[in-house]
């Protein structure tokens, strides 16, 4: 088997709370952060620490507003996250099309 | 590395992405008002008579949109108490998946209901609004949990069956409109609504 498509996921996107909030994301326009915990049944706290280090990466963009003079936190995918969800379900593909019997 | 792993991941994101696509506000709140004012709106038409196509139409149009309305109301309230959007993307993708039916269903009566004289257009006209409804909620059930596709069906095939029982085989039983549009839109409503009050599980976001 060759472990190259494997080696060329992206660490960030890989482990399994970003990845589930990666895909929730990408087909949403936008979901709020109470949304995506209730959603994932994460805590505040762990999803939090998840999408600080999705921004951080930039895959992820954080809009703070105000709704009805309450607080609303929403996420979304930003241009590179989109791109590379994609190339993370490309590379998944990838493998499970190296993995099938011939 | 397990050979199975990715093909498994792969699944996880796809159950995922659909997840964040559902529609998943409670519903018992708005099929119980709905039922509600279904029952209500038959014993009024039953109540004062109110027979002729015309009085028939507009008797349930202002019902339909005082459901419309209050459904509405109810959700924005949902959604102010839970901090979320209201107008979130799976409520537009069910509003979007109500539409056509609604409003075919409402052009067809509208139609229908400037036929004054023939007595039997209330029952003609109370038949398709129950297929109508039927498929707006089919088709919203594509975006939404618990059962709506298969409650949708039961409307029309409903409707159908009385099609064909009043129209094929021309067994004309003597039943006011009323009394269907109080049992479709008032009975059933009122007794999925409750289902859902006694199986909901408190989870409400869309």
């Amino acid at each position: 088997m060759n472990p190259e498509p494997f080696l060329q996921l992206d660490r960030i996107i890989h482990e399994k709370g970003r990845l589930a909030i990666m895909s929730m994301l990408a087909a949403s326009l936008e979901l709020s952060f109470t949304e995506l915990r209730d959603l994932l049944g994460m805590t505040d706290g762990n999803l939090t620490t998840h999408i600080r280090a999705l921004q951080q990466e930039g895959y992820v963009a954080i809009a703070k507003s105000y709704q009805n003079n309450r607080p609303l936190t929403t996420c979304s995918l930003t241009v590179a996250g989109r791109k590379a969800f994609a190339g993370y379900i490309n590379l998944l593909e990838k493998i499970v099309r190296q993995n099938k019997p011939k | 590395m397990e050979p199975k792993w990715a093909e498994e991941n792969l699944q996880t994101i796809r159950t995922l992405m659909e997840r964040s696509t559902i529609y998943r506000r409670a519903l018992a709140p708005i099929m119980l008002f709905a039922g509600a004012l279904g029952v209500a709106a038959a014993a009024i038409g039953l109540l004062f008579h109110l027979d002729s196509s015309r009085q028939f139409g507009v008797l349930w149009l202002c019902t339909a949109a005082v459901v419309v309305v209050g459904a509405f109301l109810i959700a924005r309230r949902q959604a102010i108490k839970d901090h979320e959007n209201f107008w979130s993307p799976p409520t537009r993708r069910v509003a979007q998946a109500l539409l056509p039916a609604f409003i075919s269903g409402l052009c067809l009566s509208v139609l229908q209901l400037l036929h004054e004289a023939d007595p039997e257009v209330p029952k003609f006209i109370a038949l398709i609004w129950i297929i109508f409804y039927g498929l707006a909620l089919h088709a919203a059930g594509f975006f939404m949990p618990r059962g709506i596709k298969l409650f949708g069906w039961a409307f029309m095939i409903s409707s159908l069956s009385l099609f064909y029982i009043l129209g094929f085989f021309q067994i004309n039983f003597d039943l006011s409109a009323h009394w269907l549009m109080g049992f479709f839109f008032g009975v059933l409503q009122l007794a999925y609504g409750a289902y859902l009050y006694l199986t909901e599980n408190g989870k409400n976001a869309a």
